[in-house]
């Protein structure tokens, strides 16, 4: 009965591994970036993170990835303590980011793009299963050999999003995968976060400032504002909060102020 | 087998090949001319080979050398050193000790520098070549100092001794050839990694790529290449000195890099015989050379900015295009429609 259960709702092969960033803190010189931001991610999981610009989301990810050292924390994979784990090695373990602007290597074409992405995190030429039905989805299966710039803005962002798939990531950090989309690519978005959990089973973490796009595919958000949490929960019942539409609209009216 | 050696071929790359194969032919060139000129200017040139493509490895990874003259100076002092003080005369011995010197100090120094991108890094390794000059004067008792070291016996290959012109330009040319392979074997071995780096490190680095690794062992290469450059120039001087390898001098190979064209190693080869001649050329009309020398440079960097090698493979390339579609196709009316075409619909009309 109890296995029944799972294999419905859980993902197909569970090769995601626990993240667990405690207590972390970020500052640079005197400016603190964030403080004490402490989560766990189960393999499955999704979360988002939302709050106005400035409020240490992108560093967020910048230091769970590696890109930046912490000041203050610690973040452990799987139980190993990964912290001072330089960046490629990071992503190596499975833990991998997209990136805000469009990120694909420009010139070449993305087939070349996509082979790179498979020869630098694992060193084989057999892309993880669900990268053509991926690409079908992505209308990027027919455009193989064109190069990655001449793309439309949406498709090299999706791209970058199916550069990040071919790794096979344990842990997945989204940097506003939607920004920059117009309204109708953004489902794509949602097929993709759908896909790799279903795929891959990994955990995701997503930056966003599409309201409706975290209400749709995150069962858990936090809300950072000037490098503090201030709140936490499912998405419809944060949202509400008077804190939270503070934060966002400053100290505007909060009736006209309702996220939507 | 024929499969095999043509996909190795294939592996290899056609300019790699036409510069391998341009280097082979250049055998043959002491047996053609016994033009002094001619031998002592095709010298100069194969020694500017190694040290352009120790400019190009760095530039496939984005990354702008001027240390170029002080792995040079490493290459050609320790050859010398090893000749003059321990008598080691054989030349493949020295070329691989004027390989693995320089080499051997890139490494720590890369683990230093190679974090530094753009023009940071530029300044480090000018500062490099200037550091290399202060060194090479200041310890007398193993370079000589200002006088350098001279009185380099002849080198010996295979027991036979290399005294004569003619032998001396072999050399070049064998140590060049040596030079493309090498080049050849790195740069077509990892252009996928190397053209990561240059395009996107950091989306490389958030893939897995070890960059630091590549940057290290390309920066090593690069320095292991400059030494063979200068071994090539102490063996046509037969003396070791500072004024050799100045600083400023790194700016030449960096030209005949991104003249002939950085974007295809048949580029530094083109770059380094057409700056050199230039240079030779040029150098009888005085004071005016350096004159002649800054106008072709502006010419080249104005008017082609892939080098000359880059531009004219554009140029190959629009003329098959332009023999595929010879009119303008229909869905593109502000390209120029061909006379007849119009006057034919003119008289449709009337």
């Amino acid at each position: 009965m109890a296995t029944g259960m799972t294999t419905v709702t859980a993902a197909k092969a569970l090769q995601g591994a626990e993240l667990h960033v405690e207590g972390v803190a970020k500052q640079f010189g005197g400016l603190k970036v964030f403080e004490q931001i402490s989560f766990r991610l189960q393999p499955g999981d999704i979360l988002g993170v939302v709050g106005p610009n400035g409020a240490g989301k992108t560093t967020l990810i910048n230091v769970i990835s590696g890109l930046l050292l912490p000041t203050h924390g610690r973040v452990t994979l799987g139980g190993h303590d990964i912290t001072r784990a330089p960046f490629h090695g990071r992503s190596r373990l499975g833990v991998i980011r997209s990136f805000q602007q469009t990120s694909t290597f420009r010139p070449a074409t993305v087939r070349e793009n996509i082979a790179r992405a498979m020869r630098f995190s694992h060193g084989s030429d057999a892309p993880p299963l669900g990268t053509d039905a991926l690409m079908m989805r992505f209308d990027l299966a027919g455009r193989l050999d064109e190069q990655s710039d001449k793309l439309p803005y949406g498709l090299q962002k999706m791209l970058g999003l199916v550069l990040a798939y071919v790794t096979k990531p344990k842990v997945l950090l989204l940097d506003e995968p939607a920004a920059g989309l117009e309204v109708r690519e953004r489902v794509q978005v949602d097929d993709f976060v759908h896909h790799v959990r279903e795929e891959l089973g990994c955990s995701i973490l997503i930056v966003e400032h599409d309201m409706d796009l975290i209400r749709r595919i995150c069962p858990q958000i936090m809300v950072l504002d000037s490098g503090r949490v201030i709140a936490e929960g499912p998405p419809a019942e944060v949202l509400s909060r008077p804190e939270v539409i503070t934060a966002y609209m400053g100290a505007a009216d909060e009736e006209e102020a309702k996220l939507c | 087998m024929a499969r095999k050696f043509r996909s190795f071929l294939r592996s290899c790359g056609a300019a790699e090949l036409v510069s391998i194969g341009i280097l082979v032919l250049a055998f043959g060139i002491p047996f053609l001319s016994s033009s002094p000129f001619i031998g002592s200017l095709v010298t100069q040139i194969l020694i500017a080979i190694p040290a352009a493509f120790s400019v190009y490895v760095m530039l496939r990874m984005d990354l702008m050398t001027f240390a170029v003259p002080a792995f040079m100076a490493m290459g050609a002092y320790s050859a010398a050193i090893a000749g003059l003080r321990c008598g080691i005369t054989d030349t493949i011995l020295l070329a691989a000790l004027s390989f693995a010197v320089p080499a051997l100090v890139a490494l720590p120094l890369g683990a230093m520098v190679l974090r530094l991108r753009g023009v940071y890094f530029v300044l480090v390794t000018f500062l490099l070549a200037q550091i290399t000059q202060l060194v090479l004067f200041e310890t007398p008792q193993f370079t000589g100092g200002s006088n350098g070291l001279a009185g380099m016996p002849a080198t010996t290959l295979f027991g036979l001794a290399l005294e004569d012109n003619r032998s001396v330009l072999l050399l070049a040319v064998g140590l060049a050839l040596v030079a493309a392979i090498i080049t050849t074997a790195l740069t077509r071995h990892y252009r996928q990694h190397f053209a990561a780096i240059k395009e996107n490190q950091v989306l490389a680095e958030s893939l897995g790529l070890v960059v630091w690794h590549y940057k290290m062992l390309g920066f090593t290469i690069a320095a292991g290449l400059a030494g063979i450059a200068g071994f090539s120039l102490l063996n046509m001087l037969l003396t070791a000195h500072p004024s050799s390898f100045d600083a400023m001098s790194s700016v030449n190979y960096i030209a005949y890099a991104i003249v002939g064209g950085a974007g295809s190693m048949l580029g530094p080869v083109v770059g380094s015989v057409v700056l050199v001649t230039a240079t030779n050329l040029f150098s009888t009309r005085g004071e005016y050379s350096p004159g002649f020398l800054g106008v072709l440079i502006l010419i080249v960097v104005l008017a082609m900015k892939e080098g000359i090698v880059g531009t004219a493979l554009r140029l190959i390339r629009n003329r098959a295009r332009r023999r595929e579609f010879p009119l303008a196709p229909a869905d593109m009316p502000y390209l120029p429609v061909a006379k007849s075409t119009a006057a034919a619909e003119r008289k449709a009309e009337n």
